[in-house]
């Protein structure tokens, strides 16, 4: 593995990635659809023996926990084996789950020296930040797991993040529907003209204030300015693209219309994560951002599952399950309820037409977890599942078996390359993902 | 007996010891990495040589081996699989006289200040400052991101205050949101409209006294004409723009609140060599973001014009002051919540609503619930009482609906039974410290019933600072029934995966402090019975001493107050730096602790002690800092 940038260097890397002029980057594009990537993490690890299809290739069928995507099989990919190398070490759940989108070892830490890997979906969003209001959208239905957790050494941030701007810096969450709403209707329809202009020139003269403060303190904080003159300035250039009024080469897909917002207290657990996932269909359609993810929970999550019939004990506790019929049939059936939720998205992608093809044609949405049997907190044999075309690049409807040590960076590589952002290597992996894409 | 129960206890807390075991020398420590690493170690491997830990001067040159060494040791990731294994025993022996050999040698240079980050306002402080600031009650934060914790566990550790792009345009909207809010508030007009134009005063005159004015509040600190330049171009522009003056000032200001001086609370770097003290006001807004979550008032930022405000006799009489001052609550409110965990109950751990219905559906106990600790410790705080009662005490925080939680009669005051107060406790109650408290229980338990071993870490984590090592890798958790065979109570399966030794080994030590308070059902209630069967809440440890009840756990960890208040000291004093503590902070922390021993153990005599120590007064200067300003000079 290479050298882990420094912190300084990736944000300055950053700004160059940012810094390309709207209109420029705007006129580079030319695919008819904008192809989406989007993650849905679930916690704790999966029922391994209902989860793995029978068959590969065309000829396949789906799992008892597969099910709920019965109606999407032509537009799913099923990988099987795929496993997560960085991740094995450490302890249990912050290795593991950290790491999913960045296939990174992070590094042991109560939280002054935190590091990861820039995410994948982060470096597609990195990619296409000039196209679309917002560069990406982190979601989430629980906050942010608090403190350290002192038995095994790791500050819980680890396990509430999974998208990675670079390797010091996890994306802030947004948990409350009613709220990302509002977001996504501000940026797709607005503040354009005067207000734009105004928010651009307050910006332009605080980032001038930041500045001086930075000749001003110690080089150590130096770097954490940089941070924030690195967001200011982002925030900077979007402000200054809606405000100019008549060239903005950017239109709402499909306009939000304001009179539909969500409530900002979702009566329950399963009521949270469908209108969050709304979100993600409403930013996808609209093109507010081409990039999300979204978890399901924290690691180490004991979310309740109690509301599922059949279901007696928190989430974490079932997968603990010691091959205990009972807590695998429970297992089993919180796994289904999570495939259910993402085949609820899939589904209203699918009903989104655009054009001859729908937004699920022209996405690729990745359900994962960072372990397979969580008795075990195994990250070999991944459960993953890919849906939708990626405009057109994945050979969806396919069961792809590969061999024990086949490394899971290969499949983001060929996401990577599919989204129209491709990279040569991604962590340790060891070329594209075979089969995944057509013609590849 | 009890003696015995809490020597126990010692075991396990080794890690955390004051003082080593008295036969563990350097030369064991040699003779420990010789029997179990020297195999793969004596050349590098995996970045670690045993070359570099040989003589006892690396205790002072390469410390971050030693621990680290150590740590992986303790925790069971080295030796690896298959190689001959130290026992649990040996392995925490070994970590405890690496940890205190190293503060040793730490120490010996004397106290030092440490590092002064930069640190983000997190979103309490950023509703609290401009709560504070412009006089309105609105939580403007709310729509800020949750911030995460590092350091020592709090969410104010400059370390882990991280930047998303999610935060400059919530910042943005938050600003433009607070100005026009204020706009229309009397009180923060009056905060903000300082001067009018008007007869001889033009309207840039006007404009020039708000922005001075406003600025030094915002900032916490004088400002300079070159740091007011920005915000009255700001105005500039908007009147340019065809705007008012009332909006355009709003203008103006809402860029102050966007500012990094605002958002953030640094430290300016002194030139010089050695430990400096603190910048004024810096050190106002530390001790104000400390106790109050929010910036100075005008009393501390006169204090700071003053130069007075680094004079022991003035820091003590603040610290008295400011945690009168309602404003504590929330210093109290946030330390307590992440020190226990007891946040969570508004998360993950929330009780099943289901199974506690009595919970679920009484909104009001579920605040006094929540609210009994951080009460509790803010009584001893205002009070000045011993922070032993967090062990055992005489009374607690009640209210009426408590007391009948409990099942105790209290003397809750008639007149105002609904209102939490302190009150005495009858002889033999179980409600004494945080033990008694249900927030505790319920965070230290299962959404749906009670786990001894969840109870069990609870204590060696949070009360005595010395969680227990992690299980072994793909080792499963304990307390699931194996299929066939599932004994029938909790208890006895427990004791059958004690069976396994390598389980055992750990859980025999965590397990019986859990047993001890199975008295207490998930949301605290007390019960002589569970689904029928008798509580059993008597504890063994592996050396046969029994032991039984929360009274007698305790009178155990009362034998090791000391072990508990340098947790809590560093706890605290993390919780003031906003930052993690370095090894050398551990010296502080050894001093406080002593002092607050000394002091009978009072609450305030820990605060004061962090207030006047060196890392909360001081920083280092830096050299290079000096060549530089030469080179701008000349």
């Amino acid at each position: 593995m290479t050298k882990p940038l420094t912190r300084r260097t990736i944000l300055r890397g950053a700004g160059v990635a940012l810094g390309l002029p709207w209109l420029e980057a705007a006129a580079a594009t030319t695919p008819r659809h904008p192809v989406r990537l989007a993650a849905l993490y679930m916690p704790n690890g999966v029922n391994v023996s209902a989860w793995t299809p029978q068959g590969k290739g065309r000829d396949w069928q789906l799992s008892p926990t597969l099910q709920p995507l019965a109606s999407l099989k032509d537009k799913i990919t099923v990988m099987s084996n795929l496993w997560n190398a960085n991740s094995k070490g450490g302890d249990g759940h912050y290795v593991k789950e950290a790491a999913i989108l960045t296939c990174a070892t992070i590094k042991k830490t109560p939280g002054a020296d935190i590091a990861n890997a820039t995410s994948v979906d982060q470096m597609a969003a990195q990619r296409v930040a000039n196209l679309t209001p917002l560069p990406s959208l982190e979601l989430g239905v629980t906050p942010v797991a608090i403190g350290v957790d002192a038995v095994v050494g790791y500050t819980r941030i680890y396990g509430s993040h999974i998208a990675w701007s670079n390797p010091t810096t996890p994306l802030a969450r947004e948990i409350n529907p009613r709220s990302v709403y509002e977001r996504l209707f501000r940026a797709s329809s607005g503040p354009h003209g005067n207000a734009a202009k105004m928010d651009a020139l307050l910006l332009d003269r605080v980032l001038g204030d930041a500045k001086r403060l930075r000749t001003q303190v110690g080089s150590e904080d130096r770097i954490r300015l940089d941070e924030y003159l690195s967001v200011m300035r982002s925030l900077e250039e979007r402000v200054q693209r809606a405000s100019a009024t008549n060239k903005t080469p950017w239109k709402p897909r499909v306009a939000i219309d304001p009179k539909t917002a969500p409530t900002d207290q979702p009566v329950d657990h399963a009521e949270h994560v469908r209108l969050m996932l709304d979100m993600i269909a409403l930013a996808f359609q609209s093109d507010t951002t081409r990039v999300s993810t979204f978890m399901f929970g924290n690691a180490v999550s004991n979310v309740s599952f109690r509301f599922l019939p059949g279901v007696s004990a928190g989430h974490h506790d079932v997968s603990h399950h010691q091959n205990d019929a009972d807590k695998l049939r429970q297992y089993q059936i919180i796994n289904q309820w999570h495939i259910e939720q993402y085949a609820y998205l899939l589904k209203k992608l699918d009903s989104m037409k655009e054009g001859e093809s729908t937004v699920l044609d022209n996405s690729m949405v990745l359900f994962a977890s960072a372990l397979s049997d969580g008795n075990k907190h195994d990250p070999h044999r991944l459960p993953l599942v890919l849906g939708g075309c990626g405009g057109g690049r994945i050979d969806s409807g396919q069961h792809l078996v590969y061999s024990d040590d086949a490394p899971m960076a290969n499949l983001y590589v060929s996401m990577l390359e599919a989204f129209g952002a491709p990279v040569e290597r991604f962590a340790d992996s060891t070329g594209p993902l075979q089969g995944l894409l057509k013609g590849a | 007996m009890l003696l015995r129960l809490a020597t126990a206890l010692v075991l396990y807390a080794a890690a955390a010891l004051a003082a080593p075991t008295e036969e563990f020398t350097f030369d064991k420590a040699q003779a420990f990495l010789k029997t179990y690493c020297h195999n793969c170690h004596k050349t590098s491997v995996g970045g670690f040589d045993l070359n570099v830990v040989a003589t006892p001067g690396t205790l002072r040159t390469a410390p971050v081996k030693w621990n680290r060494a150590a740590l992986r040791t303790r925790n069971g990731e080295m030796p690896p699989k298959g190689s001959p294994a130290p026992s649990v025993d040996a392995r925490v022996e070994f970590a405890g006289w690496v940890e205190h050999s190293l503060r040793q040698e730490a120490c010996a240079e004397g106290i030092v200040p440490g590092p002064a980050p930069i640190r983000r306002l997190n979103r309490d402080e950023y509703s609290a400052t401009i709560r504070d600031m412009l006089d309105i009650h609105m939580d403007f934060g709310a729509t800020l991101p949750v911030d995460g914790a590092g350091g020592e566990g709090f969410d104010n550790a400059a370390e882990t205050l991280f930047l998303s792009p999610l935060h400059s345009e919530k910042y943005l909207e938050a600003a433009k949101f607070v100005m026009d809010f204020a706009a229309k508030e009397y009180k923060s007009r009056q905060k903000i409209f300082v001067a009018y134009p008007g007869k001889g005063v033009t309207a840039d005159q006007a404009a020039r006294r708000i922005v001075e004015s406003f600025l030094p509040r915002a900032f916490r600190r004088p400002v300079t004409e070159a740091e007011i330049a920005p915000y009255l171009a700001l105005y500039q522009l908007a009147r340019k723009q065809g705007n008012d003056f009332e909006p355009a000032i709003l203008f103006a200001l809402r860029g102050a609140l966007v500012s990094p001086n605002f958002l953030f609370l640094s430290v300016p770097p002194q030139s010089g060599t050695g430990a400096k003290p603190l910048e004024s006001y810096a050190l106002a807004s530390r001790i104000s973001y400390f106790l109050w979550g929010s910036l100075p008032d005008e009393f501390l930022t006169d204090l700071a014009a003053a130069g007075k405000l680094h004079e022991p006799a003035v820091l003590r009489y603040l610290v008295e002051r400011m945690l009168r001052n309602d404003r504590s609550l929330v210093f109290a409110q946030r330390f307590t919540e992440q020190w226990l965990g007891t946040r969570d109950l508004r998360g993950d751990k929330a009780p099943d609503a289901k199974l506690f219905p009595a919970y679920a559906t009484d909104e009001e106990l579920r605040g006094d619930i929540r609210f009994q600790p951080i009460l509790f410790f803010r009584e001893l705080l205002t009070q000045n009482l011993s922070l032993l009662n967090f062990i055992e005490s005489k009374g607690t925080i009640a209210t009426s609906n408590l007391s009948k939680h409990f099942g105790e009669k209290l003397p809750v005051r008639a007149n105002a039974s609904k209102q939490p107060q302190w009150v005495e406790l009858p002889e033999g109650s179980t409600r004494g410290g945080l033990l008694g408290m249900p927030a505790v229980l319920a965070v230290s338990s299962h959404p749906y019933r009670t786990s001894p071993v969840l109870r069990g870490a609870w204590v060696l984590d949070t009360i005595l600072g010395t969680p227990p090592p992690p299980p072994p890798p793909n080792v499963p958790a304990l307390e699931e029934p194996h299929a066939g065979a599932a004994p029938k109570t909790l208890r006895d399966r427990l004791l059958q995966h004690r069976a396994n030794p390598v389980c055992a080994s750990c859980h025999e030590k965590i397990d019986p402090l859990g047993f001890a308070l199975e008295n207490y059902d998930v949301i605290g209630r007390w019960r002589t019975e569970d689904g029928g069967k008798a509580i059993d809440n008597s504890g063994e440890f592996p050396d046969g001493t029994k032991f039984q009840g929360p009274t007698e756990l305790k009178a155990a960890l009362m034998q090791r107050k000391d072990l508990f208040v340098r947790h809590l000291t560093a706890k605290m004093l993390g919780y003031a730096l906003g930052r993690g503590l370095t090894l050398k902070d551990s010296c502080t922390v050894d001093a406080i602790a002593q002092k607050v021993k000394d002091n009978d153990y009072k609450a305030r005599t820990l605060i004061e002690e962090i207030v006047l120590s060196v890392p909360f007064r001081y920083q280092m200067a830096r050299p290079q800092q000096t060549q530089r300003e030469q080179t701008n000079r000349d």
